[in-house]
């Protein structure tokens, strides 16, 4: 399954990254997420808590970040695995300066989803991931805002 | 001889303890101390497995064991062939691989089974399969069937080659010849999808291993029992009289509760025996996506070489089959579309070729129907288009291609199913399709109807789709009449029961012959202690080969009734009546015996019985025909297509089928109105979504479709008799007939009903949404 999108973010490009590559702040901003460690410098560990439809269940997992390119872009790898199933997926970040304070965020991936949440919740699968990526870059976006209000 | 009980509208003796809830299933039976039992099945379609570390699962409180493939030992053993490839076919090619009880060392398909846990009670035995550790190297997977034999293919079975499983060509005649001289040739590509059987009751097993007596019994949802306990008993090392298997009332068979030895039916005894102690194992309707078979999936070229008055000259079809990730059952389903992709007609030069294919999806058997549907979508699709493309009326060139009835029994010159040569025993197909016509209005539909409804805007069309359908194949079944000393009837037969009326339809047999009411009739089907020889119930055989087996030992107990009342009665046989559960003298009513009287007299307590006699008024007789017989039917409906949601209305519905000798007309309306439903699902609703990584995405009613109440139209059944000269009953079978000719039908009543689209239906099954697709880019053309 492919995912696509943008957004527009109130602040700079420096700051966005900063967040980005904030365990902590992902944690905050993923719905869902129970946890998020940084176990390298490209790498973190974490569980997420997931509902789809009928479906329920805690994925745990890694993220891998490779191919940065401060503050421009860079890749995500992610695989998480279940009682519920599994899930893996691969996309690329782009921010584009837009001036005025403001960052465009460009995502294309695609996600591999297995098991019980892809035989039963393939039909919510869409929706619940679109939700759960926009909810994301919402509090990420407001996260940002109260950052630059604070310094 | 007019009959009493054969071919009237009886109620079926076993519907007060079906319909009250008493009757018994898998799931009912309850034993002391019995543990149950949960699979941990795979997520991927194909993976290699690296390691299973069931530690953390063992020590749940609750669980008594888990096994994996290590822990069977040598007892791990695929499951066995179960349909060798034809003997008599010339260059067939069958690599022959069989499902495994646990994995061991690579995952094949979604829900394959891994390990299995023991437990207390199946919510703690569910708990623990989450608490196995495994770990997995995910591989790519073979999903589509042509690329699946492209050259560097990941490979299903890594020892092949290749994802060839089997590969088989048939010739009649010599089409190429017959196409040189055709004034038109068709060719298309047919695709067929994949739907699941969706019995209303899942699988189950509960198997019971007794040391102190050292016996095995088992329960099992299985339509063919015998085979069940003799391979048991082979796998375990024990003597066929150890093992007794039990198929109580099953809530639906359809075809993949045949002798699979499936991974369950190999685990649950093998573990009863390890314990000692009673486990079942119920399957849940996920499961039952994953893990049971399916069928349908194919993708055909076929061309059609025809005279430009539309005489067929010669057919080719050169078609893929999956078969999943194994191919237990053989050639069984692509021998029959080959069979069926002449339908009714005279074709004289036929080229069939199919190639069978290994994919990492569920294992493929047969479905009611069983490749038939597919050849019969074929060549009702063919003559349809020719139809149009030589201005034919379509009801015309059917007629003009049907083999004529002086023509039976008709040789096909290719083999069947059951590796017998492909011979039409007996048909008269122009009355039946007459008689659909009739009943359905056909020329006042077209005429008039039509036009006023197509002038209000409506979208209506109707449909006419004859087929033929194989039935009755042996190779033998057997049954044992008994009269009791109550004066009523016992009989035991070897094959299993779903549903089918087995305890009326097959009483009445026997009450025809020996006199008795059909409800002092006790029919026990599926309990090999009862009865320990015979195959199955598949392939639409119950009622021709089991009930001309009960024929047939109703006939010999009648004569033994009939020679020792002679005797009692002091009166020569041909002056005796059998009537009532009394032997009559035929002029002296109140000169009579009744049959529980002579049962006792057959079976004597003291004095001398005659040498060379048998004890009892009881015999066993077999039944095996050279081939099976075939019936035929047509189909007709009138539907409306709602050209916004593209949802269809079934307006009228009639089948008219000819099966020979009709032994009961209520249970055979009741196997037509099932077959349709299933029909229906197959034509409209009914499709397996795999992805490109062979992920099932649609395994739960919310999302796979089965037709309910709202979608079935009401059905007007015809019937016509031409006796098999096969059998003594004259009986064909019907349990398939339903299901076979809809998809067809459905296609050409579409088409007829959008009249003003060039819309032409190469594949099944549709949707709403994929007809809407459809017509989105013929707009785009």
């Amino acid at each position: 399954m492919k995912i696509e999108g943008e957004y527009t973010f109130d602040g700079p490009r420096e700051d966005l990254w900063e967040l980005v590559r904030d365990p902590e702040v992902l944690a905050t901003c993923l719905p869902g997420t129970q946890s998020v460690q940084k176990m390298s410098d490209n790498e973190y560990a974490g569980e997420i808590k997931v509902r789809i439809g009928p479906i329920s269940g805690t994925f745990s997992g890694q993220l891998f970040v490779t191919n940065e390119v401060p503050p421009v872009s860079c890749t995500l790898t992610v695989e998480g695995k279940g009682k519920v199933g599994f899930l893996k997926g691969i996309g690329n970040i782009d921010m584009i300066d837009q001036g005025e304070g403001k960052t465009l965020m460009k995502y294309t991936g695609e996600v591999q989803i297995g098991g019980k949440v892809a035989s039963v919740g393939q039909r919510l699968f869409d929706t619940v991931s679109k939700g759960m990526t926009r909810q994301g870059l919402d509090k990420l976006n407001e996260i940002l805002q109260t950052r630059r209000t604070k310094n | 001889m007019t009959k009493k009980f054969i071919g009237k509208r009886i109620v079926r003796n076993e519907d007060p303890q079906l319909l009250t809830g008493q009757a018994q299933f898998v799931d009912d039976v309850e034993i002391p101390g019995m543990l149950h039992a949960a699979f941990l099945r795979s997520d991927y379609a194909h993976a290699r497995l690296l390691s299973i570390d069931v530690s953390k699962a063992c020590q749940r409180p609750g669980v008594v064991a888990v096994f994996t493939a290590e822990d069977m030992g040598d007892d791990w053993q695929p499951g066995p062939p179960l349909v060798s490839p034809p003997p008599t076919a010339k260059d067939v090619i069958f690599n022959s691989r069989r499902q495994v009880p646990l994995v061991k060392d690579k995952i094949r398909h979604t829900g394959e089974a891994i390990a299995v846990v023991i437990a207390e009670s199946r919510y703690i035995a569910e708990d623990a399969v989450d608490d196995i550790l495994v770990e997995l190297e995910p591989l790519e997977a073979v999903v589509d069937l042509e690329r699946g034999l492209e050259a560097g293919s990941p490979l299903v079975h890594d020892d092949l080659e290749s994802n060839l499983a089997a590969h088989l060509l048939q010739k009649k005649g010599d089409y190429e010849t017959a196409r040189q001289k055709a004034d038109l040739v068709i060719k298309r590509r047919i695709v067929i999808g994949r739907g699941a059987a969706a019995a209303m009751e899942n699988r189950g097993i509960v198997a019971n291993w007794d040391a102190k007596s050292q016996h095995l019994t088992i329960w099992d949802t299985t339509q063919a029992p015998i085979p069940i306990r003799n391979g048991t008993a082979a796998r375990l090392g024990l003597s066929e009289h150890q093992v007794r298997v039990i198929a109580p009332f099953i809530g639906g068979g359809f075809g993949p509760k045949m002798m699979m030895f499936y991974a369950e039916e190999m685990v649950i005894p093998w573990v009863s025996k390890e314990l000692s102690r009673p486990i079942k194992w119920i399957e849940d309707r996920r499961e039952n996506f994953y893990a049971t078979t399916q069928e349908r999936g194919q993708i055909h070229d076929v061309e059609i070489a025809l005279s430009s008055d539309g005489y067929i000259l010669g057919l080719k079809d050169v078609f893929l089959h999956d078969t999943g990730a194994y191919d237990p059952y053989g050639l069984t389903i692509p021998l029959n579309t080959q069979c069926h992709a002449m339908g009714g007609y005279d074709i004289k030069n036929f080229t069939t070729e199919v190639s069978v294919v290994f994919t990492n999806k569920t294992l493929v058997t047969p479905v009611r129907g069983a490749g038939r549907p597919q050849g019969i979508f074929i060549i009702e699709r063919l003559l349809d288009i020719a139809s149009r493309e030589l201005g034919i009326d379509r009801i015309e060139i059917r007629k003009r291609n049907f083999i004529p009835p002086d023509a039976f029994p008709y040789e096909h010159k290719i083999i069947d199913q059951a590796f017998a040569p492909l011979i039409l025993d007996s048909g008269n197909y122009l009355p039946v399709m007459e008689k659909a016509l009739e009943m359905i209005g056909y020329e006042e539909f077209v005429k008039e109807e039509q036009p006023r409804l197509r002038s209000e805007g409506k979208y209506v069309g109707i449909g006419i789709a004859p087929f033929i359908e194989s039935t009755g194949v042996g190779p033998y079944e057997g049954a044992r009449v008994t009269v009791e000393a109550s004066g009523k009837i016992s009989v035991a037969t070897g094959i299993g029961t779903q549903g089918q009326g087995h305890f009326t339809a097959f009483a009445q047999i026997v009450a025809e012959q020996v006199g008795v009411a059909v409800k002092d009739v006790r029919i026990v089907t599926g309990d090999t202690t009862e009865f320990h020889w015979g195959t199955g119930t598949f392939a639409s055989r119950g009622a021709v080969v089991a009930g001309n087996a009960i024929h047939a030992a109703s006939s010999i107990v009648r004569k033994k009734i009939l020679e020792l009342a002679s005797k009692v009665l002091e009166t020569p046989i041909d002056e005796l009546e059998l009537d009532d559960g009394l032997v009559r003298v035929a002029d002296i009513p109140h000169k009579s015996i009744s049959l529980g009287e002579l049962a006792l007299l057959a079976n004597p307590l003291r004095g001398a019985v005659e040498p060379g006699t048998e004890p009892g008024l009881e015999a066993t007789a077999y039944f095996g025909p050279n081939y099976g017989a075939t019936a035929f039917g047509t189909h007709a409906m009138i539907l409306e297509v709602d050209p916004e949601t593209m949802m269809i209305k079934i307006k009228r519905y009639v089948t008219v089928e000819d099966c020979g000798t009709v032994l009961n007309p209520l249970i055979l309306e009741g196997q037509i109105h099932g077959g349709v439903s299933m029909g229906i699902g197959n034509a409209y609703y009914e499709q397996l979504h795999f992805d490109e990584n062979g992920q099932l995405l649609n395994a739960s009613f919310a999302d796979y479709l089965i037709p309910s109440a709202t979608e079935m139209p009401r059905m007007e059944v015809g019937h016509i008799e031409t006796r098999s000269s096969l059998n003594e009953l004259g009986t064909k079978g019907v349990g398939e007939a339903g299901t076979i000719p809809v998809p067809a039908l459905f296609a050409q009543a579409i088409e007829n009903a959008l009249y003003d689209h060039e819309l032409e239906i190469l594949e099944m099954p549709l949707s709403p949404n994929r007809l809407f697709e459809f017509l989105n880019e013929e707009k785009s053309r």
